[in-house]
């Protein structure tokens, strides 16, 4: 850093120089005629000395007190005509940023292991993920109870499916025991017995309310059983004493040989085809506004008069600005403004194509070679036909390679913009990680890494031919 | 055929390239321009087809004066007047075909052109022009794909398109090593001789002494000789070059 200065001359007195530089750093350098140099030591210095005071750890001292040491020494030599190494303050300046960096990050290496059996519990259902599942035939049938009795209650039996269910007493309080009669049902078959509250929230009514309750039938497919109201069946109701219908529901199941789509392997697919056109979508129309923006941030056809500079530079700031905010960021603005979903994504990506491709266009147009230009003007070419020949030749191949490489990023940005609401993939495996649905996370995350492999190949083999 | 009549050029920068240069180039001439880099050479040229704007003087083409053109005159004017440049100046991605018809740019319709439409006649015309400069098989390879000399020899046969009556070379052997500047030359010598007046700034003085029937020198944007390659002597040289200029021969290579 020190080379473009000015060789240091032998005649300051090296005494005051290492006073001066004892008072402050770096001014023993300045007075040696090394401007640049003091300044960074001053500004060296200072940072040192804040960060020190900031995170109030008495050992950080030690770094700016060897600068500070270092300094005067070198100051010294600066004085005598004599540069020395700047190896010491920063290998100083290098320690003391580590140590910092290690007590922010919050470095905690055990953890690693301590919560092994975390991993475990999610990595048991990532080895199993949600897509497909066997295909079921079902059985159902239900009976309505009244929570807490009213003056009406329902009719106590209920037929459907052929399957008739009678509970009796038909109405009752939390936790009351209740019987429950069913015939028609297909013999010897397990029965998964439900309760199900007026909004149709359905709660096991196994042990302790948290498990599963089956329940086979007999061989004549009847099923004779006490099951006893739901404690949390009014957890959900407005008014606890309003009398209202609830139900109990049976269901059998025969699973089948063929396999189909999961309910979640279903939003996988619907998630991942969201992702594919958000990313589409942006990149497209991102890329058609970008070319406008990018001629008016070219600086070989905006150089020519201060009005056109002017411009320029105002495109270039917006499209820095622009570039240096993330789509993740930009989505959130978005989604308050036109609401949850792949809309709000759609225009944050979008948006920060317009910037990033702005930006590269432009360096494509400033780095065209003006030779064909000349040459076609030459030939008495009119100006449409020096752009169609000598200019689009030279822009159309790079342009498209960039923008092949921006959808690639763009699949990636739209597989996570959906964890702040904007759409795709992202907004299902959010919803499923906070559930603690790993079996979906796990067919999410295949489901991403098949879709992003595919593109980066198709993408690096198309660009690899434009060049 | 040419008439430039104190020509003046004075640039935005108030660089002073040209200082009231006058001279005549006659039907059928092979008229060399040398000087030092930076006399202005390429400016001299570059305002003959107007790629530059003069700042005072007249170019006359067989008495239309390029100069007072309008931008339309200006068009039908540079259609006969072909140019080649000493970096080729070839659309580098596309094909050698391409190049060549974009020559024929001034003449065809303009929609058709944009659309990248060619008559079978333009197509014949590129095809015989590349193999007039030897390098047919070459035609649907992509410009990039040749060597330095045969790029130029695209550029050459990109001007023969143009159907010209004045080929305007601004050093156009500049890039290439000795022998393949004497091939490309000739190619110019053998236009020349077919009726085509030719125009060419050089640098090496035995290409000079070779091709030229007539020499101009400028210095400093001024014009400072005027007459026959054998009236370049010694002494002349040392004016037009400067005093520690050494004679540099482009075939020094092969002579030892
Ligand atoms: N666009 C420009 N703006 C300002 N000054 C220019 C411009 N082009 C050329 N000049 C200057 O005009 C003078 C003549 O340049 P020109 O290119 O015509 O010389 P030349 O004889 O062709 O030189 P060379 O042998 O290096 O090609 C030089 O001093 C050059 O710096
Ligand atoms: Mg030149």
């Amino acid at each position: 850093m020190a080379t473009k200065a000015p060789s240091p001359q032998a005649d300051r007195s090296p005494i005051v120089a290492g006073l001066l530089s004892l008072i402050l750093p770096g001014l023993g350098q300045v007075y040696g005629r090394q401007q640049y140099r003091g300044g960074v030591i001053f500004i060296s210095e200072l940072l040192a000395v804040l960060t020190a005071v900031w995170y109030k750890v008495p050992a950080w001292y030690a770094a700016p007190a060897i600068i500070w040491i270092w300094n005067v020494w070198d100051a010294v030599g600066a004085a005598r005509g004599r540069l020395r190494s700047t190896l010491l303050p920063i290998a100083a300046a290098l320690i003391m940023g580590y140590g910092i960096g290690w007590q922010i990050t919050n470095i905690d290496l055990p953890a690693l292991t301590r919560n092994s059996h975390r991993a475990a519990m999610i990595l048991a259902p990532m080895l199993r993920p949600d897509f497909l599942s066997q295909v079921e035939v079902t059985n159902t049938a239900w009976a309505p109870v009244e929570v807490p009795c009213g003056p009406n209650p329902p009719a106590s039996t209920n037929t459907i499916n052929g399957i008739t269910v009678t509970i009796s007493p038909n109405c009752g309080k939390l936790n009351d025991a209740l019987t429950l009669q069913a015939s028609g049902l297909w013999p010897n078959t397990e029965t998964l017995i439900q309760w199900s509250t007026p909004i149709g929230d359905r709660l096991p009514l196994g042990k302790g309310f948290i498990t599963a309750l089956y329940v086979p039938a007999d061989a004549q497919g009847n099923l004779n059983v006490v099951i006893h109201v739901s404690p949390n069946a009014l957890t959900a109701a407005p008014d606890p004493t309003l009398p209202l219908e609830h139900r109990v529901y049976l269901t059998q199941s025969h699973p089948q040989a063929a396999m189909q789509l999961s309910k979640n392997g279903a939003y996988v697919v619907d998630g991942i085809i969201q992702t594919l056109f958000l990313a589409f979508m942006s990149t497209t129309l991102g890329a058609l506004l970008a070319v406008p923006f990018s001629f008016l941030a070219a600086r070989n056809l905006m150089g020519g008069n201060p009005l056109t500079l002017s411009v320029y530079f105002i495109v270039r700031t917006i499209l820095n600005i622009l570039r240096s905010i993330e789509p993740l960021i930009i989505a959130i603005i978005f989604v308050v403004i036109v609401g949850l979903g792949p809309f709000a994504g759609m225009i944050a990506i979008t948006l920060h194509t317009i910037a990033a491709l702005g930006k590269l266009y432009s360096e494509v147009i400033e780095g065209i070679d003006p030779g064909p230009l000349e040459a076609i003007r030459a030939t008495g070419g009119n100006w449409l036909q020096m752009v169609r020949y000598a200019v689009i030749p030279q822009i159309v191949p790079p342009f498209a390679s960039f923008t092949l490489f921006r959808w690639d990023i763009n699949v990636r940005t739209s597989t996570i913009i959906g964890f702040v609401g904007g759409g795709g993939i992202g907004f299902y495996l959010y919803q499923w990680i906070i559930k603690g649905d790993f079996r979906a996370v796990s067919s999410s995350f295949i489901a991403i890494a098949i879709i992003v492999i595919i593109l980066d190949y198709v993408s690096a083999r198309v660009r690899s031919r434009l060049v | 055929m040419l008439k430039v009549e104190h020509l003046t050029k004075v640039y935005p920068n108030g660089t002073v390239a040209l200082k009231d240069v006058s001279f005549t180039v006659n039907d059928g001439e092979f008229l060399v321009i040398i000087g030092l880099s930076g006399s202005g050479k390429s400016t001299l040229l570059r305002c003959i087809n107007r790629l530059i704007d003069p700042t005072e003087g007249r170019i006359l083409l067989d008495d239309a004066d390029v100069t007072k053109a309008s931008s339309g005159d200006l068009r039908q004017l540079r259609r006969h007047i072909g140019m080649v440049f000493q970096q080729f100046n070839l659309v580098k991605r596309s094909s050698v075909m391409t190049n060549v018809l974009s020559g024929r740019l001034g003449y065809v319709n303009p929609f058709l052109s944009l659309a990248g439409i060619w008559s079978r006649a333009d197509r014949d015309r590129a095809l015989k022009a590349l193999d007039r400069v030897g390098i047919k098989d070459k035609a649907y390879e992509r410009a990039d794909a040749l060597s330095g000399g045969q790029q130029q020899r695209v550029g050459i046969a990109r001007t023969l398109m143009q159907e010209p009556r004045l080929i305007l070379a601004d050093e156009p052997v500049a890039s290439l090593d000795p022998v393949l500047s004497h091939s490309i030359l000739q190619y110019l010598e053998q236009l020349n001789k077919e009726g085509i007046t030719v125009l060419c700034s050089l640098h090496f003085l035995d290409l000079v002494h070779r091709y030229a029937t007539r020499v101009i020198a400028l210095k400093d944007g001024v014009k400072v000789f005027e007459g026959l390659p054998k009236e370049i002597n010694r002494a002349k040289f040392k004016e037009i070059y400067g005093e520690e200029a050494q004679e540099v021969r482009a075939t020094t290579v092969e002579e030892g």
